[in-house]
């Protein structure tokens, strides 16, 4: 019987389910893809898991009278690698972006790192040609280099780079020893294939105008290791470069985990913003559900006197209108449900997300919209059943 | 979904008491600082099978006196017995069950559903007394038979003609099998040879039936048909005659 009332409305019905489904949708899209660009980035960082600490030089802190930050140094480098007891691996970086030519003249700026072959281990490269330069061309600053695919295409486009020179800055003629495997792109964008390898010693001769590196990067002896790695090299680092107890770092640590935890963060709040936001479109599509059948039962008065003048009891009359209500509320949350569910694979397909459409979350808005829904009928389906049947009956 | 009888409610339990007993009835409404008086006292007693007229001018309190006896309204003062129980001062949720079970009412205007077929409307008291679809059916069929309208079994009201109209609310009045069927101006919106044809459906329901009937009219002539003729004036009962 209410399924009949609400088909002699349909255009009615269908914007007060419409006001439900979009709340019903919006929620649990929101959620989606907040959870979605949590899960990208947690897959990005997880595969270096706990198995990576980055120090880069200069403080977090930037308060009044901290001395300049202190380079990362060789010496930084040999003081790790003879006292530290739980870091498997060492690896400084230096970088200088500058220009990268082939013989045939086409140029490519870039990030360029000069580094150990140890580097390939920690940052888990994988080659698409060749391989690492190796530790005679670290011992004698052989002028080799590696190059990221992005550098590869942009200066020998479909031709094998292997062999082939290339002049790195004005001074350093280098020879391509290997290719890395496509990485893709971080969360917010940028090339993860965009760089090339050197040797640092090699780094060091031809291209050396940095003062230190620009990081170095450790991997802990395992996992279980991690936080006392971090508290080992904080120890050293700071008795390397000569600090007293009350003065800051003048070094940063970093881990994948820092920036999976900050991810986390974000969405978490980001998620909960999002999810206020359509929970007050829900409370919309609620009151658009009173309001239709506010009007609906002010227009069926007369019908309503008929039922309650033959026997209809006000329990019974309010049962019928919160049983309308429901119909709307169900009809509008499986619509939402369809909706929601429809946008975040379709976002989730275009931006590349790991699938998120948690179903507590499409349990949760189709519960709620719901109950919002019914409880917003409520309130004239007490006015139906509160009518004067003899009030009513009169009105036409 | 069967409505249990509220607690406070005792069926009636014998068929010696008087179908409708009424004790000094008054029926005042509040208009404002005003209170104006429409029944002033009304004592009654119809006994069950007795077929009455109710007749008097416009304003005389015909309708509200059928209200209060049907159930739709409680009087200020006074007391209505029905069946041998007190029904004065029922909760509303009560009196929908007194009018769903015991009371058949008929109006002028017919009051069916308009988006509702002739079987639907008859049988919309079953549906609140919670009987079941199949048993409706059966039920639609029968009470459409028996007014005649077995043919109009899907016809929506505004497919139907007047005398038809209020021939489907009569059969909707008896869908429960009530005791007191209550008619107010049940001819009034019809010609007089339809009307006289719904009278006829009346006096048939009245004899056949033993239905204790009580209809109130304009006409003479319909309300001379009656075995119990009763005139108002101003709230009051001017005259009480039985044929
Ligand atoms: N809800 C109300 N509030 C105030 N006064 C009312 C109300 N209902 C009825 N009345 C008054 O009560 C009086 C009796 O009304 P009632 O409808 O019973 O008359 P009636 O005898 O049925 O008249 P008619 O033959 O025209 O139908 C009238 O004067 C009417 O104005
Ligand atoms: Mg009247």
């Amino acid at each position: 019987m209410a399924a009949r009332v609400l088909r002699r409305h349909p255009g009615r019905t269908l914007l007060t389910v419409l006001g439900l489904a979009i709340g019903v949708g919006a929620f649990i899209a929101m959620v989606s893809f907040a959870e979605g660009a949590r899960r990208s980035v947690v897959r990005q960082f997880e595969t270096l898991g706990t198995n990576l600490l980055r120090v880069r030089p200069g403080s977090r802190a930037r308060a009044e009278g901290v001395r300049p930050a202190m380079p990362l140094s060789d010496a930084d480098v040999r003081l790790l690698r003879r006292e530290a007891t739980t870091l498997a691996l060492v690896v400084p970086v230096a970088r200088r972006t500058l220009a990268v030519t082939t013989e045939a003249g086409r140029v490519h700026r870039t990030r360029v790192d000069g580094t150990e072959p140890d580097y390939a281990r920690i940052a888990g490269l994988r080659f698409a040609a060749g391989g690492m330069f190796d530790a005679t061309d670290l011992g004698t600053s052989n002028r080799v280099c590696v190059l990221g695919v992005t550098v590869a295409r942009a200066l020998f486009g479909e031709r094998d780079p292997l062999g082939e020179r290339v002049r790195i800055g004005p001074a350093l003629p280098a020879r391509v020893v290997g290719v890395v495997a496509a990485q893709g792109r971080t969360t917010t964008g940028s090339d993860l294939d965009d760089f090339v390898l050197v040797p640092r010693t090699t780094f060091a001769l031809f291209l050396g105008a940095t003062e230190g590196y620009s990081s170095l990067e450790v991997r802990p002896r395992s996992a279980a290791l991690f936080e006392a790695a971090r508290h080992e090299l904080t120890t050293l680092l700071r008795r390397s470069h000569g600090l007293g107890p009350a003065e800051p770092d003048d070094f940063t640590l970093w881990s994948p985990e820092d920036t999976i935890r900050a991810a986390e963060e974000t969405s978490r709040i980001l998620g909960a913003l999002l999810a206020a936001i359509a929970a007050i479109s829900l409370l919309v599509g609620g009151i658009g559900i009173m309001n239709i059948q506010l009007v609906s039962v002010s227009e069926r008065t007369h019908e309503i006197g008929i039922r309650a003048a033959i026997g209809g009891s006000p329990a019974q009359i309010l049962r019928q209108f919160l049983a309308e209500a429901l119909l709307l509320a169900l009809v509008g949350a499986t619509a939402g449900v369809l909706l929601g569910v429809g946008s975040s694979w379709i976002v989730a397909h275009a931006m590349q997300w790991p699938p998120s459409v948690s179903w507590r979350v499409v349990a949760l808005s189709a519960g709620f919209g719901t109950v919002v829904g019914v409880l917003f009928g409520y309130v004239p389906a007490r006015r139906a059943a509160r009518l004067d049947p003899i009030v009513a009956l009169r009105r036409e | 979904m069967r409505e249990p009888a509220p607690r406070s409610y005792r069926a009636p339990s014998t068929a010696l008491v008087p179908a409708v007993e009424l004790r000094g009835l008054v029926k005042t409404y509040d208009e404002g600082e005003l209170s104006v008086p429409v029944l002033r006292g009304i004592d009654l007693c119809i006994e069950p099978g007795e077929f009455v007229s109710l007749r008097g001018p416009s304003g005389s309190g015909k309708s509200t006196l059928l209200n209060i006896l049907g159930c739709l309204d409680r009087p200020t003062a006074g007391r209505y017995v029905l069946g041998g129980t007190d029904v004065s001062a029922l909760t509303r949720e009560e009196q929908a069950w007194v009018r769903l079970h015991h009371i058949g009412f008929v109006f002028q205007s017919f009051h069916l559903l308009p988006d509702a077929t002739a079987a639907e409307n008859v049988v919309l008291p079953l549906f609140y007394a919670g009987v079941r679809r199949a048993e409706r059916e059966r039920r639609a069929r029968e009470l459409l038979e028996r007014v005649g309208l077995a043919h109009r079994f899907d016809h929506v009201p505004s497919r139907l003609s007047g005398g038809e109209r209020q021939r489907v609310a009569i059969a909707r009045a008896l869908a429960c099998r009530p005791r007191l069927l209550l008619a107010d101006e049940p001819t009034g919106a019809l010609d007089s040879r339809t009307g006289a044809s719904i009278l006829e459906l009346l006096l048939d329901l009245h004899r056949r039936e033993r239905l204790t009937i009580v209809l109130v009219t304009h006409d003479p002539g319909v309300a001379e048909a009656a075995s119990r003729r009763i005139f108002m004036r101003d709230g009051r009962i001017e005259d009480d005659a039985r044929a």
